[in-house]
């Protein structure tokens, strides 16, 4: 490198000029684009919803098919849900290891569970990721929320209906999972059917 | 040193994670399975190339005292900006790519690259050189990823190889420590070990 002589001043103008256009673009290109994320979004939010009844959309037609099978609701403390052919849909927001985890589950009328979807912001992929596969939401396929939240566990019981087996190498975000559908049973503990468990 | 040197070098000799055990972190983290193995590698060295350019146009005008920050500011631009686009255009690729934009940031091959190779050289030979370097760290991490979705989970790609071949029916198992970090650190391991000793100039 050659040894140049740098004023101070040139620095604190370099650096200056520097953040600003590195600002200015970013902000450029953030502002451009939010509609298009925003939309994207919104499309797999509703993908997601539909998966738990098992409907298949693409991001295209998510939006003319959720108007076809889904109806929003509010529960008595003012918590948003989704009502469909058949039972209702609770949404799920909860932590995981690094960040945000959410999803959706499609509970029958005697709060069994019918279908079920997870998503994450950044857990690590091929451990903690693993929720937000078809894999682990089938596990969830049968068990039931009615009677007590669902909780994930290390070999778990297959006959029993509130076990679900935990993710090897996920154990955080295992809990996460855990402590969501505890959230999610608490609060929505009105419209989760609370008839006997029959297996 | 030749222009073809510089793709050809970080395959082999001047590997960046086999000989200057560099980006070891995401390397581990990453490789549990294939296809987030391959979409860092690709990504890294997207921002590798642009960067190691970037960084090469600008050489002359940087200062050395504030050298550091400039290349963080121009690699966490390009990280941000890419990770937008993504998101807009290809919205499931930004899925995948999720927690790898931080870690690019972090890798320590793009300012490896940045401070040793593009501070003092024109661009065109620090794209070279960002060209060879993100592909030299994209054959581990793919080879890594391979090798641990294979024997850990079973699958390729998400593809269940092994219960395709029939092997759980005659009391296959998968290897539960393959999809652990540690493992990929002692295949990272063997790795150097078996590319040490076909290069001997390269023991101390």
């Amino acid at each position: 490198m050659a040894k140049k002589n740098f004023s101070n001043k040139y620095i604190f103008i370099y650096s200056a000029v520097l953040v600003v256009v590195a600002a200015l673009i970013l902000t450029v290109v953030s502002v451009s684009l939010k509609p298009m994320q925003t939309k994207n979004q919104q499309a797999e939010q509703k993908q997601m919803i539909l998966k738990t009844i098992g409907v298949e959309a693409t991001r295209d037609n998510a939006a003319e098919l959720y108007a076809k099978h889904i109806t929003e609701a509010t529960t008595d403390n003012g918590l948003t849900y989704y009502t469909f052919n058949g039972g209702d849909i609770i949404p799920l927001k909860g932590t995981g290891l690094w960040g945000p985890i959410w999803g959706y589950m499609a509970l029958d009328a005697d709060g069994k569970v019918i279908g079920a979807i997870f998503d994450h912001k950044g857990e690590t992929p091929g451990l903690g990721g693993e929720i937000a596969t078809d894999k682990f939401a089938q596990r969830f396929i049968g068990k039931t929320m009615a009677g007590g939240p669902i909780y994930l566990k290390k070999n778990a019981d297959k006959n029993n209906p509130f076990e679900v087996d935990a993710i090897s190498g996920g154990t955080m975000t295992s809990n996460g999972v855990t402590a969501m559908l505890q959230t999610a049973y608490e609060n929505y503990f009105d419209i989760i059917s609370i008839a006997p468990v029959t297996q | 040193m030749k222009n073809f040197d510089l793709i050809k070098l970080p395959f082999s000799k001047n590997n960046p994670i086999l000989v200057q055990v560099l980006g070891v972190c995401s390397c581990l983290a990453v490789t549990a399975q294939l296809k987030p193995a391959v979409v860092m590698a690709l990504s890294v060295t997207v921002v590798v190339v642009l960067a190691n350019v970037i960084i090469s146009l600008l050489r002359n005008t940087i200062p050395p005292r504030i050298r550091i920050i400039v290349q963080l500011v121009v690699v966490s631009t390009l990280v941000v900006l890419v990770d937008q686009v993504l998101k807009a255009y290809v919205y499931d690729v930004s899925k995948q790519l999720s927690v790898f934009v931080g870690l690019i940031i972090t890798n320590c091959i793009v300012m490896g690259r940045l401070e040793a190779f593009a501070m003092v050289q024109k661009p065109w030979a620090s794209f070279l050189d960002g060209l060879g370097n993100g592909l030299g760290y994209s054959v581990i991490l793919i080879a890594l990823g391979f090798v641990r979705e294979l024997l850990g989970s079973g699958t390729l790609w998400g593809y269940p190889v092994m219960e395709k071949l029939g092997l759980y029916g005659i009391g296959y198992e998968n290897n539960g420590l393959m999809i652990m970090p540690p493992m990929a650190l002692i295949l990272v391991g063997l790795i150097i070990w078996w590319h040490r000793s076909k290069n001997k100039d390269l023991c101390e």
